[in-house]
């Protein structure tokens, strides 16, 4: 009897000495405290608003006892849903911007997807002249904002019909446009095809250089027609990334804010996107929520139906360069002049002339002619004078503009860097934790910001920082939130970036490092860290380049304090100061193509380095 | 510096498939021992859950009597804190060090001052006469050199265990034979216990003081080189070791005139004893089998199947009924294709073994002391659980 006692007493010992072990082991190994901590950051920053932001459109919140007399703070409500789809406002509220939305992004989205597809092939395969030129250009479209292209539009095809000076269209010909070419879902629809073509183009370019090999084996043995081969090999192969860049030109389009901000607010054209906006702006936050969730679920929607289509093959968005092909280049013969002209038109036309018309009319002393004896260099160099711009000095002499430049370099460069050792992080533990349970759960987690449209993440965010939760403080108004939040939707492209440069790390390498008793950390920065720099280098550009041009993330959180070039930019625009907010333009878009082509140098560089390679 | 490692019981599994089956071994101070078997035997599973890069799930290990690894009580030091030096297959050297870097990295992480590390790193590049490389990337050497940096960063931290996962198996043959012997110098002079991974019989042999043979998770012999090679603790050991192949030949106990003997279809074999079952495989070494040109009293008639020759030596396949007997020939014959020859068999050095298990059968008197090794009888009772 006494006997079992003890044996037990000694069961319970063992059993808890081995608890404590274990405990003390587990506590002690660095990836699973960081895979801790990350997992606790990550749902606090993405899975938390998300959840608060659903939950505020079933409760009344402050403020609202403006729409109901029985409206208590906290109190869970089904008004705002039955307001929003059935209320006496929701045709304007929701259905008409709904359907806008979905015209203007189906139709941008296919014609963008045509025009790629098809400049895709002309570039890459065939026997066009000026490909090593026309690749660049093609894609500029792409580089600069959504909101430089909106602005070209305008200034070409305002008029005063619609309120302010004439554009290029009528001060050449002597005719106002019709309003339906200045504003609402025409122009709209066309240049957000020109911003986001080259997307696609970009997509389908990578797809059909790895075809060729095959391709032109299999032309060769079985003596099938060129046309034969191209419909029954190219395109299945080349279908998941025509079908992949839809999608995601898609989900960008509906969530697209600036362009159809600018382009649709005179004639009162609104998506989602700017009835979101105006929505937050005008305090009506819980009709702002539930126009978010309407952007997410439709993303979530053609995310989910294409996923089933391509079997998980959507992961491989956004590619930093591409590796040199030798192409069986098809002859276009007689065509192949009359071909690059037409492709010439296009560069011109969607990347060249934007840009140049931009810089021009920020040359003109009074908006509206434009003629050579109306040049001026005020806008840049001028000191404040009362009688022009309502006294806003030019760009070198205003402190506005250059708080913003200093605000938009420091914000993409921190935003940029922690996004990348974040995303490198999360993408080790990806990769090394062997789709354990918490890899699997923190890398969809930190998939998800991208099915948020970057207007939708601000207002989840308005929400979450708004006031003091806890330990954390009221972050509203202050450069940490914009960081933060760049940094979050950043994710998405950094940790999968990470997790592709940590993939070609072997393990042993690292082993190596353990053996020899170097902590995580030190094994971390002397052997992940510098043998992954390439790609990770590589991807922080690229975020630095889309963080610098971002508008819509970050408008509604920002303050006076933590102006950016794009939201200046876009004040100026709705104060109609067209030639400063051309100007901002300018500036943005001059530093985004230094970026890119600091990326494309590092691409070259890392090609060359490959070949040294092989050739030993 | 060398240590005692005692492995108990250990058990790893991955998913359904049993890589470690309650393994147990001892290795003892300054010993070579090598893991020898197929792969996916779980000889890498067992060197890799010794250095601490993969936590087995039941079993211990010890080092020096200093717990490792625990399942029982929840232990498990890091691997950074068991002294292990371990050489991978890829030598793992990192590209973006120099050389001398790569060496003092260990000296670096238990922060020897920066004035000692560069002492030591040259003394050691100079002992392995590869002086002036330091300033190398690991990338600029050959093979062989990388090699030789891999084992300079085992001499710079100076562990009491080396372990080493198939070191050989990325050079070139001709280099894979100077760095056998070059690593036989460097265990003499290091002393450590080593325990080396490989599947290639030939390294085994020449390399190890003691040879672990492993399938499917077990142990199947524990002895010296030459021993596993003459007394193959089962089937499966002797048939995996030796080229060309041993002749393993299925036969029942006999008598002839009162003497034992193995009937192998319409053929008899003497034995040297009699075995306690009937169902019987015969093991025997091509070079137990002589060639006759004439029959003779015990001969068995066969039929040349092919010759092969090697230089030193001649394999000769012959084939009698549905059997075919591979012979080593040290003369130079002048055989012809479809010929008929005799053999004989040596019984004073066939192998017999219980056709049921696979286990080897040894006269009762013979029975302590057959095989040496660290547990002679552990490969077989392992088997004989089958």
């Amino acid at each position: 009897m006494s006997n079992s006692v003890m044996e037990s007493h000694d069961h319970r010992r063992a059993l808890i000495e081995r608890w404590f072990n274990q405990t003390k082991t587990t506590l002690m190994t660095p990836q699973v405290l960081i895979s801790g901590i990350l997992m606790i950051v990550l749902t606090y920053l993405i899975v938390v608003p998300l959840i608060q932001m659903t939950w505020r459109t079933l409760t009344w919140g402050e403020g609202d006892r403006r729409f109901s007399r029985e409206a208590v703070t906290g109190e869970v409500t089904g008004f705002h849903w039955t307001q929003a789809v059935s209320g006496p406002t929701s045709e304007a509220f929701l259905y008409e911007p709904l359907v806008n939305t979905m015209i203007t992004g189906t139709l941008a989205a296919v014609f963008a997807l045509t025009l790629g597809v098809g400049l895709a092939w002309l570039v890459t395969r065939t026997d066009m002249p000026g490909k090593g030129w026309l690749r660049p250009t093609l894609i500029l479209p792409y580089i600069v904002p959504s909101f430089a292209l909106a602005l070209a539009w305008e200034t070409l095809f305002k008029s005063p019909k619609t309120g302010g000076q004439p554009g290029l269209f009528q001060f050449l010909f002597d005719v106002a446009p019709p309003t339906w070419l200045s504003f609402g879902a025409v122009p709209i629809i066309i240049t957000m095809s020109i911003h986001y073509f080259p997307f696609a183009f970009l997509m389908v370019s990578g797809a059909l250089a790895t075809v060729d090999s095959q391709l032109e084996e299999c032309a060769e043995l079985t003596g099938a027609s060129r046309w034969t081969v191209l419909r029954k090999i190219t395109f299945p192969i080349v279908a998941p990334a025509i079908l992949g860049a839809a999608v995601l030109t898609f989900g960008k389009t509906i969530g697209t804010f600036a362009l159809p901000y600018l382009l649709g607010r005179p004639v009162e054209y609104q998506t989602l996107a700017t009835m979101l906006f105006s929505s937050v702006s005008l305090g009506f936050t819980a009709l702002g929520y539930i126009l978010s969730l309407v952007l997410i679920i439709i993303t979530v929607i053609v995310i989910w139906i294409s996923a089933r289509i391509l079997g998980g093959n959507l992961r491989r968005f956004e590619t930093i360069g591409g590796k040199g092909f030798k192409a069986n280049l098809t002859q276009l013969g007689p065509w192949r002049w009359p071909l690059f002209g037409v492709v010439c038109s296009i560069a011109f036309i969607a990347a060249i002339f934007p840009i140049a018309l931009l810089g021009y009319q920020t040359l003109m002393m009074v908006d509206g002619n434009y003629g050579f004896d109306n040049l001026t260099l005020h806008y840049w160099l001028g000191k404040s004078n009362p009688d022009i711009a309502r006294g806003e000095p030019g760009v070198l002499h205003n402190t506005v503009i250059l708080g913003a430049t200093w605000n938009t370099l420091r914000l993409a460069f921190l935003a940029s860097i922690v996004s990348s050792l974040v995303g490198l992080i999360i993408g080790y533990i990806v990769v090394r934790g062997r789709a354990g349970l918490v890899s699997k759960t923190l890398d969809q987690i930190s998939f998800l910001p991208f099915l948020i449209p970057g207007i939708a993440f601000a207002a989840m965010y308005l929400g979450m920082f708004a006031v003091q939760r806890g330990p954390i403080p009221a972050l509203y108004g202050t450069f940490a939130l914009l960081v933060l939040i760049c940094v979050v939707n950043r994710l998405p492209y950094s940790s999968r970036t990470g997790a592709a440069a940590v993939t070609q790390i072997g393990q042993e390498l690292e082993e190596a490092a353990e053996l020899q008793g170097a902590s995580w950390v030190r094994r971390f920065w002397r052997v992940i860290l510098p043998l992954s720099s390439g790609g990770v280098v590589a991807g922080m550009l690229v975020s630095f380049i889309g963080i610098m041009r971002e508008l819509s993330l970050i408008i509604l959180l920002i303050t006076p304090s933590t102006r950016v070039l794009m939201t200046v930019g876009f004040r100026y625009a709705e104060e109609d100061q067209t030639q400063l907010t051309n100007a901002l333009v300018m500036v943005v878009t001059v530093l985004t193509l230094l970026g890119q082509a600091l990326v494309w140098q590092l691409g070259k560089g890392r090609l060359r380095r490959l070949k040294d390679r092989q050739i030993d | 510096m060398s240590a005692t490692i005692e492995i108990r019981n250990l058990t790893k599994r991955y998913g359904d498939v049993l890589a470690l089956d309650d393994l147990s071994l001892t290795v003892q101070p300054g010993e070579f021992l090598v893991l020898l078997g197929p792969s996916g035997c779980g000889k890498t599973t067992l060197l890799r859950s010794l250095s601490g890069l993969e936590t087995p799930d039941e079993g211990e290990i010890l080092i020096d009597d200093k717990v490792m690894f625990s399942s029982e009580r929840g232990i498990r030091v890091a691997p950074g804190l068991r002294q292990i030096g371990m050489v991978f297959q890829s030598y793992a050297l990192w590209p973006h060090m120099k050389v001398k870097d790569n060496i003092g990295f260990g000296l670096g992480v238990q922060k020897v001052p920066q004035q000692e590390i560069k002492a030591r790193v040259e003394k050691i590049l100079e002992e392995l006469s590869m002086g002036g490389l330091g300033e190398r990337y690991p990338s600029e050497l050959s093979g062989g050199q990388q090699q030789r940096i891999a084992l300079a960063r085992l001499l710079a931290t100076k562990p009491p265990v080396f372990l080493m996962d198939e070191p050989l198996s990325n050079l070139d043959a001709r280099l894979r034979l100077d760095m056998r012997a070059e690593l036989k110098r460097f265990h003499y002079a290091s002393d450590a216990t080593t325990v080396f991974v490989t599947h290639d019989q030939t390294e085994a042999m020449t390399m190890a003081s003691q040879i672990v043979i492993m399938n499917q998770g077990r142990i199947q012999q524990i002895a010296a080189p030459l021993d596993v090679y003459r007394t193959p603790a089962n089937v499966f050991v002797a048939e995996f070791i030796g080229m060309p192949r041993i002749n393993l030949l299925n036969a029942e106990l006999d008598a002839d005139g009162g003497h034992p003997v193995a009937r192998i279809g319409d053929f008899m074999i003497p034995l040297a004893w009699a075995p306690p079952v009937k169902e019987l495989v015969v093991a025997a070494r091509p070079e137990d089998v002589t060639l006759l040109n004439a029959p003779e009293s015990d001969a068995v008639e066969c039929r040349v199947h092919a010759v092969l020759p090697s230089g030193p030596e001649l394999i000769i396949q012959l084939t009698r009924g549905e059997e075919t007997i591979v012979v080593r020939e040290t003369r130079q014959l002048d055989l012809a294709m479809d010929q008929t020859v005799w053999i004989k068999f040596d019984s004073a050095a066939l192998n017999l073994y219980d056709r049921r298990d696979g286990a080897m059968l040894v006269p009762a008197a013979e029975l302590p002391g057959r095989t040496t090794g660290a547990e002679p009888t552990e490969g077989l009772a392992q088997q004989s659980q089958v």
